[in-house]
């Protein structure tokens, strides 16, 4: 009897445990169609270091299917992002106006949120975690939980009537907050925001050709360890922004996170490694035999640590 | 001050026996205090072990820094202050809106702040928080394998923070391009990384 009632409890469990898993299945889905298909305006902070940083933020649909989206930052220089379908336009004060093909914009918000978060559930668990009440609306609390200790937490508030994003926190697993999203404003509107509509017509720069070999370059080193599901999805070799050092590059991703790892030869023998936070995102440097490793991500520094050490060179 | 007075400091600071009435008068001087400081520093300077950043109103902005701290609503034990208090919180309720907007002034105030103490530094500001995570509590500096000279373990430290501004930059501008080429490339299964746990 005593087993029965044990194995009945068990399997209450963990259906609850499924119904909460394809309550934040639903939630997220919800989210991606709503960033896709809805006309909202909105406001966010990202509040991390000890610095809040405001932005602005519009998307809309046309009549004729054109999605159209504009994210400004609002301190300090001008930063607007346009994006119109695949182009995405960075007009940035100091740098000349450039457009690239791209379906998303590189901003605070991951993108993979707009698109299909079910590819993410082989490396990260889904817990709903019931209602709460952010930016005065009824939210639904969701996480986004690492099934590994090598990456962080996403814990994610959605607006239960419209499914929009109202707020979203990048945890460690000690639960302590790296870095957050606030939104400060939403407004939803059956037609498109008239200002949002210029764009569909307004010329936009010329879009930057890159030629396709220029990702696919091959390296003679590798990374011999990644967390499960990173994935190679560039190489390339560039010079460093701002120090100009010549630098072999690769970029992974999993979906959610994306990691940078650098590989250039070094005067120096050696340089003890060094790790700094900016928010969630980790950079660790160092030298050993000649050869200089940084690692740039949204990832535990001992995780980065771990990449790092593992760069193996092909013997030739 | 008189001549006495220093010279008090000046046996204090060389660890000369005094008397517990000039003690005293030395700890309670404001004035005595900062030669006390001072004679240490000059003292440190003379000696070269001073560290590499000397802040020497540590004490005061320390002060302003606790006064600066907004107010932590933890639960207290309930003294009729407190329940006078309480009534007068009721009131304020209504404008709970407002909370939010205040909030986030808070935390640009603190940012603001941040800003001016990095000012008056010959360093360049620190955009990027250092947070120990491996090894000891210590600034990024230290981790520097240990240099000759101070001057050139400044310098190793301002290169090393230049370093991670220029990746933290590179890693964004690369993000950007990001899409560029996983869209045209669609990698094979076979180019992805074996992992081993």
């Amino acid at each position: 009897m005593k087993l029965f009632i044990t194995l009945s409890l068990l399997l209450v469990s963990s259906l609850s445990i499924a119904a909460e898993n394809n309550d934040a299945f639903t939630a997220l889905q919800k989210l991606s169609h709503s960033l896709r298909t809805l006309n909202f305006s909105t406001s966010f902070v990202v509040i991390k270091n000890n610095n809040a940083e405001p932005y602005h933020w519009a998307h809309g649909v046309t009549e004729d299917n054109i999605e159209l989206e504009v994210l400004s930052v609002l301190n300090g220089p001008h930063r607007d992002i346009v994006r119109r379908n695949n182009i995405v336009s960075y007009l940035e004060m100091g740098n000349t106006p450039h457009s690239i093909n791209s379906a998303f914009i590189n901003s605070p918000i991951p993108e993979i949120l707009s698109g299909n978060t079910t590819q993410l559930n082989e490396y990260y668990d889904f817990v709903s975690l019931g209602r709460s009440r952010i930016l005065g609306r009824t939210a639904d609390s969701i996480r986004i939980v690492s099934k590994d200790p090598y990456r962080f937490n996403y814990w994610l508030w959605l607006d239960q009537e419209s499914g929009l994003l109202l707020k979203l926190a990048v945890m460690n697993k000690q639960g302590q907050v790296l870095e957050q999203v606030q939104f400060t404003h939403l407004e939803l509107n059956e037609a498109i925001n008239p200002s949002l509509q210029q764009v569909k017509t307004s010329e936009l720069p010329k879009v930057v050709d890159l030629p396709e070999e220029i990702n696919k370059q091959e390296h003679p080193w590798q990374a011999s360890w990644l967390p499960v599901g990173f994935k190679q999805i560039n190489a390339n070799t560039h010079r460093i922004l701002h120090t100009q050092q010549p630098s072999e590059f690769k970029m992974f991703s999993d979906g959610l996170v994306d990691v940078s790892v650098y590989v250039s030869p070094s005067e120096e023998a050696q340089r003890q490694s060094g790790i700094v936070y900016d928010g969630a995102t980790v950079v660790f440097n160092g030298i050993s035999n000649n050869i200089e490793v940084s690692v740039v991500g949204k990832i535990p520094a001992e995780t980065a640590q771990k990449i790092a050490d593992s760069i193996t060179f092909n013997l030739n | 001050m008189t001549e006495n007075k220093f010279e008090t400091v000046s046996s204090l600071v060389d660890d000369y026996q005094l008397s517990d009435d000039e003690l005293n008068s030395a700890l309670n001087d404001e004035q005595m205090s900062d030669t006390w400081s001072r004679y240490h520093l000059i003292g440190d300077v003379l000696r070269d072990d001073t560290l590499a950043e000397i802040n020497i109103d540590l004490s005061k902005d320390i002060a302003s820094a606790i006064a600066a701290e907004p107010t932590i609503l933890a639960p207290k034990r309930t003294t009729l202050t407190q329940k006078f208090k309480g009534s007068v919180t009721k009131l304020v309720k209504p404008f709970g809106q407002v909370a939010i907007a205040a909030s986030a002034a808070t935390l640009m105030i603190i940012g603001v702040q941040q800003n001016i103490a990095g000012n008056d530094q010959i360093t360049p500001n620190q955009v990027v928080q250092t947070n120990p995570v491996l090894g000891t509590a210590a600034p990024v500096s230290y981790q520097v394998e240990q240099t000759p000279s101070k001057v050139s373990q400044r310098e190793a430290y301002i290169a090393q923070q230049r370093r991670f501004q220029a990746l933290l930059a590179d890693h964004n501008q690369q993000l950007k391009l990001k899409q560029v080429a996983s869209q045209k490339t669609n990698l094979p299964e076979s180019a992805t990384v074996n992992s081993q746990q």
